[in-house]
């Protein structure tokens, strides 16, 4: 379980979250909407650490981590896979190394095994055959596939994802939301979503919590959120009207 | 004025606080030796040539400005120990390691800053691992051996400039040149030279490591992280240089002495 109270977070005299106060419950799917700038990224940034906030506090599993330090933290990430909104790979490594990378890290397996883990990972993300390529040679699609079997390979019980799938097209975008999905109901995996897409939300999502200029203005499951009367929450969901996707379920 | 003292202040503080980071980081942890090999391998690869050529025009120029001196006193016997002692003690680093500023610091600057703002650095951390001991005390440490060897590859070929430019440009053969080298560049003096391309090493791997790490901003930052790389290790060689020549000067004196 994830627990943030009254988190406050600055960056020179800008507060981007202003006393952020909510719970995530084991296996949950949380999506986290807001327009650009209203602090989503700096919040997933909070819970693995790469940040530290001003004020208040972050539980995870019961213990508070926003005071501890960078190596007391390697613990707590250990626990918690982030996929980033670029896809971050190590350009100096293969795909295989990059994959492999939080393998070696964190496990000493064997080759063969390390091997296989691999293979499995970048099959979930449906990639067979790129293991040995660098990831200049791939797509920013595979790229981002790639990185999502990275973060998946080490098996962590939270997952974050920062808009993971911005820049994809369609159909990589359903298979991205589907393996959330899975992972979340197979490994029973605590995922937080930073997206801006209502409709993907409204599938997948168990509770979805909306930011604007760093403070909650709504939060609930997706039902509750489409009869939601806060102006920017209805802005998103008409939106999603608009493009014609509100009914689609994965 | 006293906005722009205070920001070279910040980063010679930051810098250090990065230094003290990666000491601390090589004391409980080693590097991969393959990584640092790796690293190794390509910077010297990529640097050899370049810094080879370098010298080797570094000792020409310097042996064609001794001749047009040492001319008009009839001394021309001692072109070659005179022109080597200046190369070797004083130009030659400094120009050389100027060399390597634009050549290994841009590079790895400009590989780091790439690194951090395409949140590869993050990546590393969220993986659980340490970004020092996998990505920055790696190049550090190669950085610091490679340009060390560069340098005395840098000023060995300098001494075959000179050589050249000597028989080719002064008229001497090369027997004369080296005659008077060992008498003049005397054991004290090449200690010098190679205790300056130490210190040069390591200001210009700290500042490049440094300034790559902290890069901000996207493909801007990059950009201006590499010129501040440039900047930084002229600025900062320059007064190594200045150091240096006082405490070789000072232990050469007391050898002398001695």
């Amino acid at each position: 379980m994830i627990r943030f109270q009254r988190l406050v977070k600055r960056f020179g005299t800008r507060t981007i979250l202003k006393g952020l106060s909510f719970e995530i419950q084991e296996g949950e799917i949380l999506f986290v909407l807001g327009t650009s700038g209203t602090g989503k990224s700096v919040l997933l940034k909070n819970i693995v650490g790469l940040l530290r906030p001003d004020e208040g506090e972050i539980w995870i599993d019961g213990q508070e981590v926003s005071r501890l330090s960078e190596e007391q933290y390697f613990p707590i990430r250990k626990k918690c896979g982030m996929v980033f909104q670029h896809p971050a790979l190590f350009d100096s490594l293969t795909v295989f190394e990059n994959v492999a990378f939080g393998l070696r890290k964190h496990y000493r397996l064997p080759e063969d095994e390390i091997r296989t883990r691999v293979r499995e990972c970048l099959a979930l993300v449906n990639l067979t055959g790129i293991e040995q390529k660098m990831p200049a040679e791939i797509s920013y699609g595979m790229q981002k596939r790639v990185s999502l079997a990275r973060t998946v390979a080490v098996e962590p019980r939270i997952l974050l994802f920062d808009e993971p799938t911005t820049g994809l097209d369609p159909v990589t975008t359903n298979a991205v939301n589907q393996l959330i999905f899975d992972l979340s109901r197979k490994l029973k995996t605590t995922s937080i979503v930073v997206s801006h897409d209502m409709h993907c939300a409204l599938a997948i999502a168990d509770r979805i919590i909306v930011l604007d200029q760093g403070q909650i203005v709504a939060q609930g499951t997706p039902e509750e959120l489409k009869a939601c009367e806060v102006p920017l929450v209805k802005d998103f969901l008409s939106e999603a009207l608009e493009a014609g996707l509100e009914e689609g379920k994965i | 004025m006293i906005a722009g003292f205070r920001a070279i202040v910040d980063d010679v503080g930051g810098g250090l606080l990065f230094l003290g980071q990666m000491f601390s980081t090589a004391l409980h942890y080693r590097p991969k030796s393959h990584v640092v090999f790796d690293q190794i391998w390509k910077v010297t690869l990529n640097s050899l040539s370049t810094t080879a050529l370098a010298g080797f025009f570094v000792g020409a120029i310097m042996t064609v400005q001794f001749t047009l001196q040492v001319k008009e006193f009839g001394a021309l016997g001692y072109l070659g120990g005179l022109a080597t002692s200046g190369t070797i003690r004083e130009v030659g680093p400094l120009l050389i390691a100027f060399m390597l500023s634009g050549k290994v610091g841009a590079f790895t600057s400009a590989e780091l800053g790439t690194m951090r703002v395409t949140e590869q650095i993050d990546a590393v951390r969220c993986l659980g691992a340490n970004p020092f001991q996998e990505i920055i005390l790696p190049r550090y440490i190669a950085i610091i051996l490679s340009s060390f060897f560069l340098l005395a590859v840098g000023l060995f070929m300098s001494i075959a400039g000179g050589l050249l430019l000597g028989v080719v440009f002064s008229g001497i053969t090369a027997e004369e040149y080296l005659r008077h080298i060992p008498t003049i560049v005397t054991l004290p003096s090449i200690v010098s030279g190679l205790f300056k391309c130490l210190v040069f090493a390591l200001v210009l791997a700290s500042i490049c490591t440094y300034k790559g790490f902290t890069t901000t901003g996207g493909a801007k930052g990059v950009g201006r992280a590499v010129v501040a790389t440039a900047v930084a290790t002229m600025v900062g060689l320059v007064i190594a240089d200045f150091v240096t020549t006082l405490i070789a000067e000072a232990i050469l004196s007391m050898a002398m002495q001695a």
